[in-house]
C-alpha cells in the first residue's frame, strides 16, 4: 500500500477506512456501468467499490453526476446507506473552502430521506447530517430536520436530536438554529426514550449549558430513576460547571452521592471519578476511594481492576493521607491470580505503609507468601517474589518488623524459584547488617538451612553472610562445620575414578555439550562482562562422577558442574572464618586443625579443577584467588587480617547508605517537582495559545485529553528549528528547484517540499513521486499539479513510520512542457530520517536490562576509535550525541582507573528497547580502546545506533 | 467518555476495518492503528493498553482484533460494555472471522458500528436491535407503498374509463354539431389533461423515483409542450380568423391555472410588451417605421429565407393636427420596393417622397393612444440571398463525447445593426436537471416546460460582434437542437427610412407640429432550422 497525501486532505477528518485489495482493482467505467444499470447488488457493489476507491485516494470526479443521476433514485436500503457513506468522503468543497455547486442536487435527495416513510432511512440520513460541515448543504434541510424531532419512532427522535446538535455546533450553526436550545429543551421534558434522553440533555449541555443545569436540577428527586446514559452525561455536566465555577459544587454533591447508589457500576465509576474531581475533602475522597475498592472487587475483569488501580494510585499520590485508611482494601485485591494487578496493587501499598499498619500489612503479605507455597498456580514463584520484594522495603523502612518476616522469608532460601531465592539472600544480608539484633539468631538459622539452597548465586551470597557475620567462637565453628558438610567428603573424586574418567567423559559429551551450550557472557552490576553458567544456575545435577557422595551436600554438587567461582567463595569465606577462628579461639591447636582441613579443601578444589573429570578445567580467576587463600591461611599477617576481615564489611556498609542515598534523592527529586517555582508563569486561560501548554491548561482536561487523542494538538515547532532541517532536494540550476523541511511528529513525518519552476515556460503535470526504503510508508498517491513560469508550490507529503530505524526517501519530479511531448524527471537528493528523533532516553532496572540484553538477537559491535582521552568525557560525548540513559550510577564511574564500563538504555517512540554497553580502557599511550556494543530485538536500530556511533564516537569538534 | 474509533484489525497489524466517530485525520487515525500491534503485549491477561494520549480496548477474536480506540478519561466500564456488544455483532455479520470474511463485509460492519456508537457516545442497544436497525424493515414503508399502490390502481382505472369517453366523445365530434365544438372540445382537453397529470404523477412514484416531484412536472411538461407552443406562437399569426382558435387556448391557459399550476407565458407577454413600449405615444403626431424581419437560415450556412417587411405608420392623437404631408427621407437602398397606401398620392412620393393623401382637404385618421397600430401610410418589402445582409448569425456544433452531449453555439452579428434584447431559443431533448453549461458569453435560463435553453445578451454592439456559449446535456441526437429561434430588436432598420419633416397643410406659416418618430426592427420569425 503505498500511497500520498498532501496539503488538502491534511485536515481533511478521516470518518472511515477500510482494508483494500490491490488485487481486484475496480475501474471506474465498471463502476459506472454498474451503477447506471438496474441490478440493485451490482449497484451495491458498485458504490461499495467506489467508495473503496475513494479511501483509497481516487477522487473519482465523473463518477458524482452518475451517481446523482442514477443512486439517488434507488429505492434499496442498502444503496442509500451506502450513498451517505459516499457522501461522507467525496471532497464536498473547492480549494478555496466553498462548496462546491453540484453539491446542491444531493439535498434535494438528502430532503426526500429525511421524509422518508422508512423510519430507518430517516434515522441514518440524519446521522450523516451529524457528520456534514457544510452549512450551504445544511441549510435547506432544516425545516425537515425539526420536524423529525417529533416523530412517533424514537430511533428518529435521537438522531434528530444528534443532528440538530451537531448543526449548532457548527460555525454559523447558531443562526441557522436560533431556537434550537428551546426546542431541544421542550422535546426533553417529554421525551421517554432513554436515548432520545440523553441526546437531547447532551445537547443542552454542550450548547446551552445553563437550561442543562437547570433542567438538572429541577429535576434532581429523580435523577436516581433515570437511565445510566442519561446519569453518565449527567455526571459529566456536573464536572464541568463545577470546573468553571467551584462555588457551584455544593448543590451538585448531593446528586453525585445519589448516583454512587446507581445498579450500574459504569456510573458508580463515574461517581467515584467525578467526586474526586470536585472536592478534596477527606470524606469524598474517603468515599471514592471505597467505592473504588468495591469496584476492584467485585469486577471480574483484570481490565477494570487494573484502571481502578490506576484511579487508586491517582488517589494515593494527591490524597496519601486518606488512603492510607484503605490500605486493607487495597490489598486485598491480592487475591487475583492476576500478576500484573498484583504487582499493582503491591505498588500501591508499599507507598501507603505507616507504623500503624505496617503489622497488619505484613501479616497480610505473610500470609499471601505462605499461600504461594500450597498453590499449584504456576506464577507462583513470581508472585513470591514479588511479595518477598514488597516485604523487603517494607523492613527496610520499619526495621522492627524484620525480626517477625525474616525467619519466614529464610525458609524461601531453597526456593527452586531462583529470583525469589537471590531476594531473599539479598534481604538477609541487608536486614543483618542494618538489624545487629538479629544477628544471632539470623545466622544460626541460615547454618540451619544453608545445606537447602540449591543456586549457586544464592549459596555464594549466604557464604559470603556466614563469613562475614559469624563472630562468635560456637558460631564459626559451627560455620565451618556446615560448610564442611555440604562440601562432603573428600577427596571430590578418587584415583581409581580417574581411570573411568576417560569413560565418564565418553558418557557425557551430551551432557558436557549442553553445558559449554549454555555458557554464556553476561555483563555484572558494573557493566563488565563476566562468565557465567547457566547449567549451574539451575541447579541440573550433571552425571555424577562421584556417586556415592551426591546426597552430601549442595556445595559439593555444585562444585562438580565445575563452578569453580563458587569454589573460590567458598574459599574465601573459609580463609575468612579461620581467619577469625585465630582471634576467637584460644586454643592455638584448634586453630591449626582448622587451617589445615581447610587448606586440603582448598587443594582439593584445585585438585578437582585440573583433573580431567570435568568438562572445564578451572578458570584462572578462581584459580588464583584459591591459591591467595592458600598463602594467606600460611602466612597470616595483621594487614591482611585487617583487609579480610573489616574492610570488605565496610564497602558492603558503604554500599547499603549509598543505596539509601540515592533513594531518598530519589524521594527529594520527587518532592520538588511537584512544587511550582515562585517565578514559574501564570497561564490564563483565556489568553491560551496552542504553544506550551502547562499548568492552567490542566483545567479542561477532559476537553484536553480528548483533543490530544484525537491528534489537535500539535506542538508548534520552534520556527528556527525548522529552517535548520530545510534540505536542498535539486540543483540550483535545475529546471525545477525543490527543497524540503522535514517535520518528525510521533508516527508521521511530514515533509514540507517548496517547488520553484525556474524555467520561463509552464510545467505541467508536475509531479512528485516518492519511494521509500526502509520502515516507512507513504500515504496516498501523488497528485499532478501545473506550475507556471517562475513560480512556486507548496506541496505536502506524509510519511508514516512504524518502527525505529534509518529510513530513506527518494524521489524525483516528473514534468511536462508543453513544446516537449516527453516527460522530464529530475532525480532528487535523498532525505535521510533520522533515527534520533525517535529515541528518548529510559531508566529500566538492571535485572531487566541483563534479561533484554541476553534475549535480543541483533548485536552490533563498534570499535572504540577516538580522540577522546578521558574515559568519562568519552561516556558523556556518547551519551550525548545518541541521546540515550546512564543506568550505570554514577558513584560506580568515579575514581581514576583506567577502565570504565556502563549502560545505557532507550526507548523508541514505538516501544523498542535500545541497549548499549560501553567498554573501555585507557591504553599506555594515553588512548582508549574498547568496544561498543549495540543489542536490539530488531537488525534496524541496533544497525542505525552502529552507524550513528561510529560517525559521531571521533568528538574532538 | 469518547469512543475515538472502532476497528478490526487483523493479528498481523493490517487495519481492515476502521470507524471514526469523532473528527481526527487520516493520518492521525492510521498512526493509532499502526501502533496498536506493537503495544499489544502476549502472554498478558488484561486487553486494553494505554498511551500517552489514548486508551485501546481490544478483544482477540480468532484471527482479529477487535479494538476500541478512547481518550484517557474514557469511562473503562462502559467501554468494555460497548466492547462486548461490538463482539457479539462482528459474527453475526462475518461468516468467516478472517480477513477475507472482514473485508467481505466491511459495510455492514461500519453500519452495525454505526448503531452502537454515535458520536462516540454509546446507545443503549442490544444485539437484535442492532440487527434490526440495519434491516431497516419498516412497517411504515410497507404501509406507504400500499396506500401508493392502491392510488395508483384506482387513477389506471379512471383512466381507462375517461380514455373510452374520449373515445366516444370522438365519434360524437365526428357526428357533427359544429355549435358544440367549442365546448366540448374545451371540456374534453381539460378532463384528458388532469388525468394524465395523475397517472404521470403515480408512475413517477412506481417507478420507484425519489424525486417524485421533479419528475411529475417533468412528464407535464412534456405533455404540455406542443399546447403550450402553439399558443405562444398563435398571435402573431393574424386577427379575425384565428379568433377562435387563441380564445381555446386561453381557456385551456386558463383551466391550467385553475388546476394550480404555474404556466410560464414569458414568450407572449414579452412580444407584447415591445410594441406596447413602442406605442406610447405622448406627442401630437408619432410616426413609427418598423421593420419585421422573416429569416430562416440553414444550420449548415447559407439563408433559406430572408424577408424584411417594413411599415411606416403614423398616428395622430388631435383632430387638429391632422391635415399633415409627411417628408421622408430612404436610405437608397435598391433592393427595397416601397408601396404607399392606395388613398396616398404616388406621384408627390415618388417625386418629392411626401407623402400626403390624394385628397389634401381630407384629414389623416386619428386615434387614441391605446389603438396602437395607427394607420399604415407605406410598405415596403426587401428580399435576399445576400448572407451579407443576415444580421446575426448562430452557429450551433453538438457534439457527442462519450456520455454526454457537448453543444457550443456562437453567434456572429453584422455590423448593421447594435442588436437589443437578444434572446437565442435552444430546444433541448427532456432533461430532469438544467444542463451544464460551461461557458457563456451573457445569461442564460432554462425553461423546464419547454425544455428550451434561452440565452440572452442585453444587447450585441461594437464590443461583443461574436460570442458564444457552451453547454453539456445527456446524450442526445444533434437535430434536437434545432431549430433554434431567435429574438431581437435594433433602432436603425434595413430601409433606413427616416421623417424628415411635417408639413402642415392649413395655417400658412404656422410652425410644424411636433412629432416624434419611432424605427424598429424587430423579429418575426427568426429560425435557424
Amino acid at each position: 500500500m503505498l500511497s500520498f497525501s498532501y496539503s488538502q486532505e491534511m485536515e481533511k477528518s478521516c470518518t472511515l477506512l477500510i482494508h483494500f485489495d490491490k488485487g481486484t482493482p475496480a475501474i471506474a467505467n465498471e463502476i459506472k456501468e454498474a451503477l447506471e444499470g438496474n441490478d440493485v447488488s451490482a449497484k451495491v457493489d458498485a458504490m461499495k467499490k467506489a467508495i473503496m476507491l475513494l479511501l483509497n485516494g481516487e477522487t473519482l470526479p465523473q463518477l458524482f453526476i452518475t451517481i446523482v443521476r442514477y443512486v439517488l433514485p434507488s429505492e434499496d436500503h442498502t444503496v442509500q446507506k451506502l450513498l451517505l457513506l459516499y457522501l461522507e468522503i467525496i471532497e464536498k468543497t473547492d480549494a478555496k473552502g466553498r462548496v462546491l455547486p453540484e453539491m446542491i442536487l444531493i439535498c434535494q435527495n438528502l430532503r426526500n430521506n429525511l421524509q422518508h416513510p422508512n423510519e430507518y432511512i430517516r434515522g441514518v440520513t440524519l446521522r450523516f447530517l451529524c457528520r456534514l460541515n457544510e452549512t450551504e448543504i445544511i441549510e435547506p434541510l432544516i425545516p425537515s430536520v425539526l420536524q423529525n424531532l417529533e416523530h412517533r419512532h424514537p430511533f428518529i427522535r435521537r438522531n434528530a436530536i444528534l443532528a440538530v446538535m451537531s448543526i449548532y455546533k457548527l460555525p454559523q450553526g447558531d443562526q441557522l438554529l436560533v431556537d434550537a436550545p428551546d426546542m431541544i429543551e421542550k422535546v426533553l421534558s417529554t421525551e421517554q426514550d432513554p436515548s432520545a434522553k440523553r441526546n437531547a440533555f447532551l445537547m443542552l449541555f454542550t450548547c446551552a449549558q445553563e437550561r442543562a443545569t437547570n433542567y438538572l436540577l429541577t429535576h434532581v428527586d429523580r435523577v436516581s430513576e433515570w437511565g445510566e446514559l442519561l446519569q453518565m452525561v449527567v455526571l459529566e455536566l456536573i464536572r464541568k460547571v463545577c470546573r468553571t465555577n467551584r462555588g457551584e459544587k455544593a448543590k451538585y454533591i448531593k446528586i453525585i452521592i445519589a448516583l454512587l447508589n446507581s445498579p450500574s457500576t459504569a456510573v458508580i465509576y463515574e461517581c467515584a471519578g467525578t467526586l474526586v474531581s470536585l472536592s478534596s475533602a477527606p470524606s469524598a475522597i474517603k468515599a471514592a476511594a471505597n467505592t473504588y475498592c468495591q469496584l476492584l472487587l467485585s469486577q471480574s475483569d483484570n481490565n477494570v481492576k487494573l484502571i481502578v488501580l490506576d484511579r487508586l494510585n491517582e488517589l494515593k499520590s494527591s490524597h496519601r493521607d486518606v488512603m492510607v485508611d484503605l490500605i486493607m482494601d487495597v490489598l486485598r485485591a491480592l487475591s487475583s491470580p492476576n500478576l500484573d494487578i498484583q504487582r499493582k496493587t503491591l505498588d500501591i501499598v508499599l507507598e501507603l505503609i505507616t507504623p500503624r499498619n505496617i503489622n497488619e500489612v505484613v501479616l497480610l503479605l505473610k500470609k499471601e507468601v505462605v499461600k504461594t507455597q500450597t498453590g499449584e498456580l504456576e506464577k507462583n514463584g513470581e508472585y513470591r517474589q514479588m511479595l518477598i520484594q514488597a516485604i523487603h522495603s517494607c523492613a527496610i523502612k520499619f526495621p522492627e518488623v524484620a525480626s517477625t518476616v525474616v525467619h519466614l522469608l529464610m525458609d524461601f532460601l531453597g526456593d527452586s524459584n531462583v529470583a525469589s531465592a537471590i531476594d531473599v539472600v539479598v534481604f538477609v544480608r541487608e536486614i543483618i547488617e542494618t538489624n545487629p539484633k538479629l544477628r544471632v539468631s539470623i545466622i544460626t538459622r541460615l547454618l540451619d538451612t544453608f545445606y537447602q539452597i540449591r543456586a549457586a548465586r544464592v549459596c555464594s551470597c549466604a557464604l559470603w553472610i556466614i563469613g562475614e557475620y559469624c563472630l562468635s567462637l560456637s558460631e564459626v565453628e559451627s560455620a565451618i562445620a556446615t560448610i564442611k558438610q555440604c562440601l562432603g567428603d573428600l577427596p571430590f573424586y578418587s584415583a581409581s575414578e580417574e581411570g573411568e574418567a576417560t569413560d565418564a567423559s565418553k558418557k557425557t559429551p551430551q551432557a558436557s555439550s549442553v553445558i559449554i551450550s549454555s555458557r554464556r557472557p553476561a555483563v555484572l552490576a558494573d557493566g563488565t562482562y563476566a562468565t557465567q553458567s547457566a547449567a549451574s544456575e539451575t541447579a541440573v545435577s550433571p552425571p555424577t562422577i562421584v556417586q556415592g557422595s551426591l546426597a552430601s551436600g549442595n556445595l559439593r554438587s555444585l562444585l562438580l558442574t565445575g563452578d569453580f567461582f563458587l569454589g573460590a567463595v567458598v574459599a574465601c569465606t573459609l580463609t575468612k572464618l579461620v581467619l577469625r577462628l585465630e582471634e576467637v579461639q584460644p586454643s592455638k591447636v584448634e586453630v591449626n586443625k582448622a587451617t589445615t582441613q581447610t587448606l586440603l579443601i582448598l587443594v582439593s578444589m584445585l585438585q578437582l579443577g585440573q583433573s580431567h573429570v570435568l568438562p572445564h578445567p578451572i578458570d584462572n580467576d578462581s584459580y588464583d584467588r584459591i591459591v591467595l587463600c592458600m598463602r594467606l591461611l600460611c602466612n597470616t599477617g595483621d594487614e591482611i587480617r585487617k583487609i579480610w576481615l573489616q574492610s570488605c564489611r565496610q564497602s558492603f556498609v558503604k554500599m547499603l547508605s549509598e543505596k539509601q542515598l540515592r533513594e531518598t534523592e530519589e524521594l527529594k527529586a520527587k518532592a520538588q517537582v511537584s512544587h511550582a517555582q515562585p517565578d514559574d508563569l501564570i497561564d490564563f486561560y483565556h489568553l491560551k495559545s496552542r504553544k506550551g501548554m502547562s499548568q492552567l491548561e490542566l483545567e479542561d482536561e477532559v476537553q484536553d485529553d480528548l483533543k490530544r487523542a484525537t491528534g489537535e494538538f500539535v506542538k508548534d515547532a520552534d520556527d528556527a528549528n525548522k529552517l535548520n532541517r530545510i534540505l536542498q532536494l535539486t540543483g540550483f540550476s535545475d529546471p525545477v528547484y525543490a527543497e524540503a523541511y522535514v517535520t518528525v511528529h510521533h508516527y508521521d513525518i511530514v515533509l514540507d517540499v517548496t517547488v520553484i519552476n525556474r524555467t520561463k515556460e509552464t510545467l505541467q503535470n508536475l509531479c512528485l513521486e516518492l519511494a521509500t526504503m526502509g520502515d516507512l510508508k507513504l500515504v496516498e498517491r501523488p497528485q499532478n499539479y501545473t506550475l507556471a513560469p517562475e513560480s512556486s508550490k507548496q506541496i505536502k507529503a506524509n510519511i508514516k513510520v512504524s518502527s525505529t530505524e534509518t529510513g530513506v526517501i527518494f524521489g524525483n519530479i516528473v514534468y511536462e512542457t508543453s513544446n516537449v511531448l516527453e516527460r522530464t524527471v529530475v532525480v532528487l537528493n535523498d532525505i535521510h530520517i533520522d533515527i534520533m528523533d525517535y529515541i528518548s532516553p529510559a531508566v529500566c532496572s538492571d535485572t531487566a536490562f541483563r534479561t533484554m540484553w541476553a534475549e535480543f538477537e541483533w548485536e552490533n559491535k563498534v570499535a572504540v576509535n577516538t580522540v577522546i582521552d578521558d574515559e568519562k568525557e568519552f561516556l558523556n560525548h556518547i551519551i550525548k550525541s545518541i541521546n540515550m540513559k546512564c543506568l550505570t550510577a554514577p558513584s560506580a564511574l568515579e575514581g581514576e582507573c583506567g577502565f570504565l564500563a556502563a549502560n545505557l538504555y532507550a526507548k523508541s517512540v514505538f516501544g523498542e528497547d535500545a541497549l548499549v554497553n560501553l567498554s573501555i580502557e585507557k591504553q599506555a599511550d594515553g588512548k582508549l580502546s574498547g568496544y561498543i556494543r549495540i543489542r536490539s530485538k530488531t537488525q534496524g536500530i541496533a544497525l542505525s545506533l552502529g552507524d550513528k556511533i561510529t560517525l559521531k564516537q571521533k568528538g574532538g569538534s | 467518555m469518547v469512543v475515538l474509533a472502532a476497528s478490526v484489525l487483523s493479528k498481523s497489524g493490517k487495519v481492515l476495518v476502521s470507524r471514526q466517530f469523532v473528527d481526527m485525520t487520516r493520518i492521525r487515525i492510521e498512526g493509532l492503528l499502526a501502533a496498536f500491534p506493537k503495544l499489544v503485549g502476549t502472554g498478558k491477561q488484561h486487553t486494553y493498553v494505554e498511551t500517552e494520549n489514548v486508551r485501546y480496548v481490544y478483544q482477540p477474536i480468532e484471527a482479529l482484533y477487535l479494538l476500541l480506540v478512547t481518550n484517557k478519561q474514557s469511562n473503562i466500564l462502559e467501554d468494555l460494555e460497548t466492547l462486548r456488544l461490538l463482539s457479539k455483532l462482528v459474527p453475526e455479520y462475518c461468516y468467516s472471522l478472517d480477513e477475507e470474511g472482514i473485508c467481505k463485509t466491511a459495510f455492514e460492519l461500519i453500519f452495525a458500528f454505526d448503531e452502537v456508537i454515535c458520536l462516540g457516545h454509546k446507545e443503549n442497544v442490544t444485539v437484535a436491535q442492532v440487527k434490526q436497525y440495519c434491516e431497516m424493515e419498516s412497517h411504515e414503508e410497507k404501509l406507504h407503498k400500499l396506500v401508493l399502490q392502491s392510488k395508483i390502481n384506482e387513477t389506471k382505472d379512471v383512466m381507462k374509463r375517461k380514455a373510452s369517453e374520449i373515445d366516444k366523445s370522438k365519434i360524437d365530434k365526428n357526428k357533427g354539431d359544429k355549435g358544440g365544438f367549442m365546448s366540448v372540445g374545451s371540456g374534453r382537453i381539460e378532463s384528458s389533461f388532469s388525468d394524465m397529470s395523475i397517472s404521470s404523477s403515480g408512475s413517477g412514484f412506481g417507478s420507484g423515483s425519489g424525486l417524485g416531484l421533479t419528475t411529475d412536472v417533468d412528464s407535464f411538461s412534456t405533455k404540455s409542450k406542443g399546447r403550450q407552443l402553439s399558443s405562444a406562437t398563435a398571435p402573431p399569426k393574424g386577427l379575425g380568423m384565428q379568433l377562435g382558435k387563441s380564445q381555446k387556448t386561453n381557456q385551456f391557459l386558463e383551466s391550467l391555472k385553475a388546476e394550480g399550476e404555474l404556466i410560464v407565458e414569458d414568450m407572449q407577454p414579452r412580444a407584447g410588451q415591445a410594441r406596447v413600449a413602442a406605442a406610447a405615444p405622448t406627442d401630437p403626431i408619432t410616426l413609427t417605421a418598423e421593420e419585421k424581419l422573416n429569416v430562416t437560415l440553414k444550420r449548415d450556412g447559407g439563408i433559406s429565407n430572408f424577408d424584411v417587411q417594413g411599415t411606416l405608420s403614423l398616428q395622430i392623437l388631435n383632430q387638429e393636427d391632422a391635415l399633415i404631408q409627411v417628408q421622408i427621407e430612404t436610405g437608397g437602398n435598391p433592393g427595397i420596393l416601397f408601396k404607399t397606401h392606395p388613398n396616398m398620392n404616388k406621384e408627390l412620393f415618388s417625386n418629392e417622397n411626401i407623402l400626403g393623401l390624394k385628397d389634401p382637404n381630407r384629414p389623416f385618421p386619428t386615434g387614441s393612444a391605446g389603438d396602437a397600430a395607427g394607420v399604415g401610410l407605406l410598405k415596403w418589402r426587401m428580399q435576399s440571398a445576400d448572407e451579407s445582409m443576415v444580421p446575426l448569425t448562430i452557429n450551433c456544433w453538438p457534439s457527442v463525447s462519450g456520455n454526454e452531449t457537448y453543444v457550443s453555439i456562437e453567434y456572429e452579428a453584422s455590423a448593421m445593426f447594435d442588436l437589443r434584447n437578444v434572446v437565442i431559443y435552444v430546444p433541448l431533448p427532456a432533461l430532469r436537471e438544467a444542463p451544464n453549461v460551461r461557458q457563456i458569453d451573457g445569461e442564460w435560463r432554462y425553461d423546464s416546460r419547454n425544455s428550451v435553453l434561452e440565452w440572452s445578451i442585453l444587447l450585441i454592439d461594437n464590443s461583443n460582434r461574436s460570442g458564444s456559449m457552451e453547454f453539456v446535456v445527456p446524450p442526445a441526437d444533434s437535430s434536437v437542437f434545432f431549430p433554434i429561434s431567435v429574438r431581437f430588436s435594433a433602432t436603425s432598420t434595413y430601409s433606413d427610412l427616416k421623417v424628415v419633416n411635417i408639413i402642415p397643410l392649413r395655417g400658412g406659416g404656422a410652425p410644424p407640429p411636433k412629432f416624434s418618430q419611432r424605427t424598429n426592427l424587430i423579429t418575426e420569425n427568426y429560425q435557424v432550422v
